[in-house]
């Protein structure tokens, strides 16, 4: 067992826990859109389903 | 801890949507009294007697006003009672069904009325009828070697 060094006890770990590489923030625009995009297909049909349901009764 | 700042906008949208909905359904059960559609009766009956239980005792189509009806309807194996119903263009049609043997369904096509035929429940919803035509009544519940011959007509005068 070896001793625990500094900066594995510091709670922030901004520098070491942050992402497993050194890259700049990950880029989670497409995600975002995609996710958003699916979100709309899901909105639309079901108000297509909605006004089918209510021109029915 | 650090967020990116498109999962913030996405968590935002989440916990909106969450309470969004839980409104929705809370004025929905406690202003307006919505409960889910089928509207489950207190109603003890033992799918054994059902035939000896009013209203089911007597299955029939009742009028109760100008153009309203009560439909005491019994799915059975393989058909409904009473079958080949016929009501004016424009009648509203209270359906109480319940099932004499297994689980059937009750579904008109290209309406809203589609529903389970439950031993030993009662399932109610109306429909006003607008159009005039022949519309299936057909049963959507697998319910034996029959299942895809059980059906009737509701025929729609007008």
């Amino acid at each position: 067992m070896g001793t625990q060094h500094d900066r594995d006890l510091n709670p922030n770990q901004e520098h070491k826990g942050k992402k497993p590489h050194s890259h700049g923030e990950e880029k989670l625009n497409g995600t975002f859109v995609s996710v958003m995009l699916l979100g709309g297909f899901i909105l639309v049909t079901w108000l297509a389903i909605l006004f089918l349901y209510i021109d029915r009764a | 801890m650090h967020i990116h700042r498109l999962e913030k906008i996405w968590l935002g949208i989440g916990i909106a949507m969450l309470f969004v909905f839980l409104i929705a359904i809370g004025i929905g059960a406690f202003a307006k009294g919505d409960h889910p559609p089928g509207h489950h009766e207190a109603i003890k009956l033992d799918p054994e007697k059902v035939y000896e239980t009013p209203p089911f005792d007597e299955p029939r189509l009742e009028q109760i006003g100008e153009n309203e009806y009560n439909a005491y309807i019994v799915a059975f194996i393989y058909g409904y009672n009473p079958g080949n119903i016929e009501i004016p263009v424009g009648a509203t049609v209270h359906f109480y069904v319940t099932s004499a043997d297994v689980v059937h369904g009750f579904a008109i096509p290209g309406t809203n009325v589609n529903l389970m035929a439950v031993p030993g429940e009662v399932n109610q919803l109306s429909h006003t009828f607008t159009e005039p035509a022949e519309y299936l009544l057909l049963c959507n519940e697998y319910c034996g070697i029959g299942h895809e011959f059980m059906a009737t007509t509701i025929t729609v005068k007008g």
